[in-house]
């Protein structure tokens, strides 16, 4: 397998992504990076590395950069993919947490929160948006994701029950058939 | 502790909130390693920090054993699930063009739109609740629908702009 993407431009381009992306629905930073601003990946590669990074145990945000970076680029694409998306966050929260702790630094910050929150909700609905156009195809498909956002949505069924049920379901419903 | 957020990140399926409160449970009640309120700002300073919100793991290890156990709950949090992600896809990758790995893809491609649909819902009710919240939300999907900014830029601004106006 011959790899997509330089190395040097994955450290780049995740670095970057981990460096801004800022209030919550992260995945979203990512599909505007590889996919909307970089012809690196098709939606439905995205989305398939997304599903996976959710069903697998971990950091979402995280597992969806080693995914990522292990098809952009093999293992050290999924490996300085990880590395170049975490370090710049976890450099700044060590100096928040330092200052924290040693200065008495206290985030106050309830205003600017609850701006950056505001704007996520729209940056996260428009990147479902595109993904919902760009991949689910067919009317089983549309019952599955319906199902599941209104489970885990509105009735907060527990996600890994939902998942546990829905997974061998939606398999079940786009199994292999005769000539498909 | 390395053991506490290796466990942690074990149970972490489908995003880091769903985590939050057996986390607070084990590193503010079970072990003192913060108390309440350091946990919530602990976990504030995470949210308003770029990367996963998960990386709060480097505020608890800090209080809990400095520098180094900022590392290691980090490692534990982070390592053991990267490698395990890495080698489920680097083998899907091998089978990915067999029929019966395609249908596994389709079947799987709705559950990641069903949770992240699921997700605006989530943040729309923690992140919305009044007009000019709805409004900010507006403009923002508006904004970047034409992919004008970046989103960073409008979510910076966006803060800037609840700073401003005191939401």
């Amino acid at each position: 397998m011959t790899d997509r993407v330089r190395l040097s431009r994955i450290v780049q381009v995740f670095g970057w992504t981990g460096l801004t992306s800022l209030g919550g629905g992260r995945s979203a930073y990512f599909y505007d990076a590889v996919v909307m601003r970089r012809p690196w990946l098709k939606s439905h590669e995205f989305i398939q590395d997304l599903t996976l990074s959710q069903l697998l145990p971990g950091p979402s945000f995280n597992n969806l950069g080693v995914a990522l970076g292990v098809r952009l680029a093999g293992w050290r694409g999924g490996a300085w993919g990880a590395l170049a998306l975490l370090v710049p966050g976890a450099v700044i929260l060590l100096g928040l947490t330092l200052l924290y702790f040693h200065v008495g630094f206290a985030p106050n910050t309830t205003s600017a929160m609850h701006g950056m929150g505001a704007a996520v909700v729209g940056l996260v609905f428009t990147t479902t948006a595109r993904m919902i156009r760009a991949s689910i195809r067919g009317g089983r498909a549309i019952v599955v994701a319906a199902a599941i956002f209104v489970l885990v949505g509105p009735l907060h069924v527990n996600t890994g029950l939902v998942v546990l049920i829905m997974v061998p379901l939606s398999l079940w419903l786009h199994r292999p058939r005769g000539g498909s | 502790m390395t053991w506490t957020f290796l466990w942690l990140s074990l149970i972490c399926v489908g995003g880091g909130l769903g985590v939050i409160p057996e986390l607070q449970r084990q590193v503010v009640d079970r072990f003192h390693w913060v108390t309440a309120r350091e946990f919530l700002d602990g976990y504030t300073l995470s949210q308003l920090t770029p990367g996963p919100t998960m990386l709060v793991s480097i505020f608890v290890g800090y209080r809990a054993h400095g520098v180094l156990g900022a590392f290691l709950a980090t490692a534990a949090m982070f390592l053991p699930t990267a490698v395990l992600t890495a080698v489920i896809t680097r083998h899907w990758a091998t089978l990915r063009d067999r029929p019966w790995a395609r249908a596994c893809e389709r079947g799987l491609a709705p559950i990641g739109i069903g949770l992240m649909a699921a997700g605006v819902y989530t943040l729309a009710r923690s992140g919305i609740h009044d007009w000019a919240t709805g409004s900010l939300a507006l403009l923002a999907a508006a904004v970047l629908s034409t992919g004008w900014l970046p989103p960073f830029l409008l979510v910076l601004g966006a803060g800037i702009v609840g700073w401003l106006m005191g939401l």
